[in-house]
């Protein structure tokens, strides 16, 4: 067996030493058919206003994992004309869930070398999941290489009873193998990778 | 399923019915060069070789010593607060799940595809207690419309025409939709959010269970499989026993074995990894979390010379290589697993008696060796189950006599020579060789193809001349 140091040889969800993880990572996204932006603590609430559009009102729901972010972007949101919820307030009401336009969530973790966004059940299974449209920030500090060290890290990611790896928006190609995005998961799934912490500006 | 093709019918006459279809021949190659293209593209500039064999040790070392895997999996889950249930069988699995749905008071179920539920017939038990059972992967939901089997492992439909699907779908919708795989798949989401909204019970397979961390882990694409975990209020997850992994750790190198050789994609869309259900601070999630461990038959191969088919991961793989296959689809195998895998597993899991024949499947290419992300020597596999058939005298009485009298010809030099010598004059007589083409033991053979002439002076002839 080759040493465990050396999975990137083997294994292109390893990060290469010499690559630079927030390039590959933005790539990566773009190779699974996502979009990305990134931007500083300050210019956050104006990057997400500008990813959703007016009119008309949108139905809007913020997940817990934004942290102090969460008051100042629903703020905005609801300035610019559309409706906002909090995740966890609305998880269990069918009705409101099912006609969810837009969710932003935060994120416990992004994996580099396959471009993907780890929520937590902590947060909301859901919250990632079941609009068309996820916006999801995702800390610079909370890149992680490549899958091992996602899963060396996984049982201190506070994520309660679900983690959750996602890459680029829910697709299929059941149909005569034409690749179809958006199914049952987003239609559109926008990065906004950040330089620093959430903080409020 | 009352209806079962593997003891009704030949594999011949499965075969037969499959080559009929054009469709069926381009469209399995098509899609599954495609795969095996993106899975060279995303290793080029990595040491597949390497992963692969890490892949095979993880694997075999597991399987090895599942019992001591399977008890520290058990333990985590249960600490997780997740139920776990043993069945040995089909039926005690389907009697879990039939019961866990009754206590739960469900109705209505949704399904994430999974091959082990259809392994148990598991639909027409609930179905017969009165469930609403939906299938929300698009293609199982079309094969559920249909009343049809998936024909592939990872692209149950890959049999179906656009023309087909819209087809069943426009039946659902009460209308004729346009012939447009994106409108057809918008119509399917919108039919099936209902489904996830309104389901009691999510039903998944597990691709993994981690004994480390008593985590099920879940790997899609279309996020049905995130669905049906997060919004009904029970999930039951069923998971053959071989799928255990030890640790964490074990995922990054199963995963992208799994998924680049399963479709070629680096990572699927969705990977979930799920440890019990909602905790007490959390906003959803399953109020309970069950998982049935399967056997049905799996046990029984541990320490086998067949114990190597329990390190399958269900991949695919082998089936997109395997030019059986390529040309008679999934169906023809007439059970749940088609291709090598199904070849092998059909007859271990169903008895040499109706399964004993897909063995003879195989042109034993070796195709499938190569391209097995877990280095399962499957025609090796294929081969003692063969030869495990005749011993068993499984074999019909005409296949043991040919092979009989060949092997006597073949066994000694003077033999061989007066046999093909004989042999070849005879094919020379142009009537000969025509009936022999037309109703002799060839007769099958050469329906599709013409009946090579042999050489006037045999090979070993021509070189003791020169
Ligand atoms: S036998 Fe190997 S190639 Fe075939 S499905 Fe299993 S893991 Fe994949």
């Amino acid at each position: 067996m080759t040493e465990p140091a050396e999975l990137w040889r083997a294994a292109p969800t390893e990060l290469r030493p010499d690559e630079d993880p927030y390039a590959r990572f933005l790539e990566e996204v773009a190779k699974v058919s996502g979009t990305s932006a990134r931007c500083t603590s300050a210019e956050l609430v104006e990057e997400i206003l500008g990813q959703i559009s007016y009119p008309p009102t949108q139905q809007i729901a913020l997940t817990a994992d934004l942290g102090d972010a969460r008051p100042v972007i629903g703020r905005a949101l609801i300035d610019a004309g559309h409706d906002v919820y909090d995740y966890e307030r609305i998880a269990d009401d069918r009705e409101t869930v099912r006609h969810l336009d837009v969710t932003v969530t935060g994120c416990l973790a992004a994996v580099a070398a396959t471009g993907s966004i780890v929520t937590g059940g902590s947060a909301g299974r859901g919250g990632a999941l079941v609009a068309p449209t996820h916006i999801c920030v995702v800390e610079a500090r909370r890149v992680v290489a490549g899958l091992a060290d996602l899963m060396r890290l996984a049982p201190r990611l506070g994520a309660g009873s679900m983690i959750a790896l996602q890459s680029g928006p829910s697709r299929t190609a059941d149909i005569e193998k034409t690749l179809i995005i958006g199914v049952h998961g987003p239609k559109r799934v926008h990065v906004v990778l950040l330089d620093g912490v959430v903080t409020t500006p | 399923m009352t209806h079962d093709p593997l003891t009704e019918t030949t594999f011949a006459e499965r075969a037969r019915e499959q080559l009929a279809k054009p469709f069926l021949r381009t469209a399995v190659p098509r899609a599954t060069d495609h795969a095996a293209n993106d899975l060279r593209a995303r290793f080029a500039d990595h040491d597949y070789e390497g992963l692969r064999a890490r892949g095979a040790d993880i694997r075999s070392a597991t399987i090895a010593d599942l019992q001591t895997h399977l008890d520290r999996l058990v333990a985590a889950f249960a600490a997780n607060g997740v139920q776990v249930h043993m069945a040995a069988d089909a039926a005690q699995a389907r009697a879990h799940i039939r019961r866990i749905c009754r206590d739960a008071g469900a109705r209505r179920v949704v399904k994430v595809k999974s091959m082990a539920t259809e392994e148990i017939e598991l639909n027409p038990a609930l179905i017969a207690d009165g469930l609403t059972v939906t299938e929300t992967d698009l293609g199982e939901y079309v094969v559920q419309l249909d009343n049809d089997r998936p024909s592939h492992i990872i692209a149950p439909i890959i049999h179906k025409t656009r023309e087909e699907v819209r087809q069943s779908l426009s039946r659902v919708a009460g209308r004729e939709l346009p012939d447009d795989a994106s409108e057809l798949t918008g119509f399917a989401r919108e039919t099936l959010r209902d489904a996830f909204m309104d389901a009691d019970v999510g039903i998944s397979g597990a691709n993994f269970g981690v004994a480390e961390s008593g985590t099920v882990v879940l790997v899609t694409n279309e996020g049905n499989g995130r669905m049906s975990t997060s919004m009904p209020r029970v999930h039951i997850s069923l998971m053959g026993i071989e799928r255990v992994l030890p640790r964490l750790d074990d995922l990054a190198v199963m995963l992208p074995l799994l998924t680049g050789a399963g479709t070629g994609q680096l990572i699927t869309t969705y990977v979930t990894m799920i440890s019990g259900p909602r905790g007490t601070n959390e906003p959803d999630g399953p109020e309970q979390m069950h998982v049935v461990l399967l056997d049905n038959g799996r046990r029984a191969l541990l320490g086998t010379e067949y114990q190597d088919v329990l390190h399958c991961i269900r991949c695919g793989a082998c089936q997109n290589v395997c030019p059986v296959y390529r040309q008679v689809g999934g169906h023809a195998y007439g059970w749940v697993y088609g291709g090598p895998i199904g070849a092998v597993l059909t007859p271990l899991f169903r008895g040499q008696q109706d399964g004993g024949e897909l063995p003879q499947a195989s042109s034993l290419c070796g195709a499938c060796d190569d391209i097995c992300p877990v280095k399962i020597p499957l025609h090796d596999l294929l081969l003692r189950l063969r030869r495990q058939r005749v011993d068993e005298g499984a074999a019909p009485f005409k296949e043991r006599l040919v092979a009989s009298v060949w092997a006597w010809a073949w066994s000694s030099a003077w033999r061989y020579r007066i046999v093909s010598g004989v042999a070849s004059r005879l094919m020379q007589i142009g009537w000969v060789s025509r009936v022999l083409a037309r109703r002799g033991p060839l007769a099958g053979w050469a329906l599709g193809r013409s009946v090579p002439m042999p050489a006037r002076r045999p090979f070993h002839r021509r070189r003791s001349d020169d």
